[in-house]
């Protein structure tokens, strides 16, 4: 009889209380909802700011001991040892003449990787990728050469003419150079790249580990951190994180709170199905065990609910912040159904030790 | 009368009203928190972001080109522009002033070093000129505040002692080649012209590891500097580290190009380009630029960090809201019998449902404002714990002017919440409710 009528009871107990149950289980759902989203938000906190701090460029330098070039072989072993994701790009330099007779600094480089390096580089057109003689003109040294079209430098007697395609703009030292590509430098100058950027994503553990291979691998070179990026990175993304942290357990807290006391309520509303139940016999396991169950099965719709709510919400809010979809985190998964079921079981519990000492009898008087 | 039930209400039905209390008490709290935290976010990020250095730079217009690799001049200049240290002071009369958070110049002098002990051979160095905790109108600034990320040993040299003894810091890779320590002496030309000077004893006073081309360079205050290069006033470059807003598509739009109106409004936004503007135009023959690597990144970083605020106080607010509303519900379903034996009595609904949200209003205001307190102490206490060590972490987080939305969110929300339990207990028939609730 028991097994029988504790399904049954469950059952009509949930459809006859019909608002109450809609009421506990949107409680239960926006709980586990808030959760999910914030967990799964914090879970791809980090990496997301790593990625948004890629943009100030490189954080490790690996440059030439004096007069000498690097070796040809490096950027391959550069980048092999930095990992995949790790971006690198060569630069050659050399002091020409312009026109004008006005000494400049001449750039060789790859102006693929260093689009992608340095974001913050205002170009008008990047040079077409086929095209060998381009050159990109500092906006400061732009009035130092005479036809910014047809570039004419020198170089310990070689000259050249380069097809100038655009401006660069930064506010920093490249403002007062040209770059060409690599090839077309080498083949003018005989100057071989000397210094390599390279930016390793993640924080300051991952370049430290990086810079002590690449110093390990090539010990014939410098390589050296851009310290203010490394410090101010890992500063920043420690802070936000801790923010972040702050603001969850602080949601977490009052949407449990505010759940426990609405449940609690709402269970403590039934104290004359309880009495009713004790007075025709159920002990109080009994009783305690169908409230708890109500309590869970509430607990669980709300989680799966909530889950898939939650998870959308976090990734709605990836997508307007960082621009980057975050995708459902199973793993925060155990922990939403733990703080829910725990919530819940509290939620049915708390109130049963008041109603425990009660008296059936002048519970149902109505005393 | 009405008084009178609403106090009475309020002082015998403790615990229900502990429950709805509590819940807009705590909703209140984490939404207080989080805007609060959310508003003051950009400034302490920024704070932060100071680590890298100055966003704007100013130069003379009319320089020769840098021949500068690695940040090593390989050709060095002879002659050329330089601005007046004097005309500074100008930059606190624009537009934006107070938006200027740090300022640096510096003069760099070609020199030879010559190492203590006779007959040692001379040191080519460059001898760089800055300001070491200067007072900028009341503001102390200079090359160590502008870089955060530079590590001293000892002290930065001051103005003190007479004409045959300098103060000045060397840098690391400087104080090796020397073989410097903090408190030895080498000695420098009194003047970029070796023949009219004579030595100068330099005493070090700090050792500077600054990860740049400045570990090879010897530091000394800007007056030093112009007297050995015989250039009295004369800065050539300036570094600036401004409070800016990121910058949008506006931003970017010629200045000159814009009509007057439009002009206005660029010029009176704290854009990095119209702070380099207003530079331009209050020092005679400068060039004022962005430095793009610094602005364009930290714009970024910190539109993407208080973006993230934002959103994360909407969801606390949504989910305050929704517990406090489910509060608000399941108080005033319990009271449904009360609202039985008024109607029973005769009570009007509008006078009912009066009663109900004038109780509803009071605990919103009441428990909103101890919530808008708890929630500005929680946010401060977060804030300083957080960005602890920042200097002057401490700043007023009473924002007032939260006080007022958050306790409207709170009426909102409370009074959207029990809207549909008042309603439904108002539609049920008296005798039905009482006879259930016994």
């Amino acid at each position: 009889m028991a097994m029988l009528s504790f399904a049954g009871m469950l059952r009509r107990s949930l459809v006859h209380r019909r608002a109450r149950s809609v009421s506990a289980l949107v409680a239960m759902t926006v709980s586990a909802g808030v959760a999910t989203a914030l967990l799964t938000l914090y879970a791809d906190l980090d990496a997301k700011l790593h990625k948004e701090f890629r943009s100030f460029g490189a954080n490790i330098v690996i440059t030439a001991h004096a007069n000498a070039s690097l070796p040809s072989d490096v950027l391959a072993r550069v980048q092999q040892a930095a990992g995949a994701d790790a971006l690198a790009a060569e630069f050659a330099y050399a002091v020409a003449t312009t026109d004008t007779g006005t000494s400049v600094v001449v750039g060789g480089t790859d102006f693929a990787a260093v689009r992608r390096l340095d974001s913050w580089w205002q170009v008008d057109t990047w040079p077409d990728p086929a095209l060998a003689d381009a050159a990109l003109l500092g906006q400061r040294a732009a009035n130092f050469v005479g036809n910014e079209h047809a570039v004419a430098l020198a170089y310990a007697g070689h000259s050249v003419t380069l097809r100038g395609v655009g401006r660069i703009k930064t506010g920093g030292d490249e403002d007062s150079r040209i770059y060409v590509p690599l090839a077309a430098f080498t083949a003018w100058t005989g100057v071989g790249p000397s210094v390599i950027e390279l930016q390793v994503p993640g924080g300051a553990k991952r370049v430290e580990a990086t810079m002590a291979q690449l110093q390990k691998e090539l010990p014939d070179v410098q390589v050296q951190p851009v310290r203010q990026l490394v410090e101010g990175e890992s500063r920043i993304v420690d802070r936000t994180h801790a923010l972040m942290y702050g603001a969850v357990l602080l949601i977490a807290l009052t949407v449990a709170v505010s759940v426990l006391a609405t449940l609690s309520a709402s269970v403590l509303e039934r104290r004359r199905d309880f009495a009713l139940m004790k007075a025709l016999g159920g002990s109080q396991a009994q009783l305690m065990g169908m409230f708890l169950l109500e309590a869970l099965v509430l607990a669980l719709a709300g989680v799966a609910v909530g889950f898939v709510v939650g998870s959308a919400a976090a990734w709605a809010i990836s997508e307007g912040n960082f621009h980057t979809a975050t995708l459902p985190h199973l793993s925060v998964l155990p922990l939403v159904l733990l703080l829910n079921v725990a919530i819940a079981a509290i939620a049915a519990l708390l109130p049963l030790r008041v109603l425990r000492g009660l008296q059936p009898a002048a519970l149902l008087k109505g005393e | 009368m009405f008084f009178r039930l609403l106090m009475e209400s309020f002082r015998r039905q403790r615990r229900r009203k502990m429950l709805a209390g509590i819940a807009i008490l705590l909703g209140t709290t984490a939404v207080t928190a989080m805007l609060a935290l959310a508003t003051t976010i950009g400034d302490r990020i920024h704070k932060e972001l100071a680590v890298y250095g100055a966003n704007i730079v100013v130069y003379p217009k009319a320089d020769l080109l840098d021949v500068k690799i690695g940040g090593v001049d390989v050709k060095p200049a002879s002659g050329g522009a330089y601005l007046k240290e004097s005309d500074l002071q100008k930059l606190r009369g624009i537009f934006w002033a107070n938006n200027i958070l740090g300022v640096s110049p510096e003069l760099r002098v070609n020199q030879q070093a010559f190492p203590a002990g006779v007959g040692a051979p001379s040191v080519p160095a460059t001898v760089v000129g800055l300001w070491f905790d200067h007072d900028f109108g009341g503001m102390k600034t200079g090359a160590a505040e502008l870089h955060p990320s530079w590590k001293l040993e000892g002290s930065w040299p001051s103005l003190a002692g007479d004409a045959s003894s300098w103060q000045v810091a060397v840098g690391e890779a400087f104080a090796k080649r020397l073989n410097l320590h903090v408190g030895s002496t080498f000695e420098l030309p009194k003047d970029s012209q070796l023949a009219n000077g004579g030595l100068v004893e330099a005493q070090v006073t700090g050792i500077v590891s600054t990860g740049d081309d400045l570990d090879s360079a010897i530091l000394v205050p800007l007056t030093v500097a112009q007297a050995m290069a015989n250039k009295p006033d004369a800065i050539s470059r300036v570094e600036i580290s401004a409070r800016t807003k990121p910058e949008d598509a506006f931003a970017r739009k010629d200045p000159d190009s814009l009509s007057p109106n439009d002009h206005e409004i660029w010029y009176c936004r704290p854009y990095a380009n119209s702070i380099a503007y207003q530079i331009r135009e209050a020092i005679p023959g400068a060039q004022a630029e962005q430095v793009r690597r610094v602005e364009q990144s930290e714009g970024n970083v910190l539109k993407r960090i208080s973006g993230l605020m934002w959103l994360i106080s909407a969801a606390a607010l949504l989910a305050a809201g929704f517990a406090v509303s489910a509060a608000m519900a399941t108080a005033i379903l319990e009271r449904r019998g009360e609202i039985g034996l008024m109607r029973s009595l005769g009570a009007s609904k509008g006078a009912i449902a009066f009663l109900f949200y004038a109780e509803t209003g009071l605990l919103a205001v009441f428990a909103g404002t101890i919530g808008y307190l708890l929630g500005s102490g929680l946010a401060a206490w977060l804030g300083a714990r957080i960005f602890a060590g920042d200097g002057g972490a401490a700043e007023a987080v009473l924002i007032p002017v939260l006080l007022p939305v958050v306790v409207a969110l709170a009426l909102v929300v409370a009074i959207a919440g029990s809207t549909p339990s008042i309603r439904a207990a108002l539609r049920m028939e008296p005798s039905a409710i009482l006879r259930e609730d016994g």
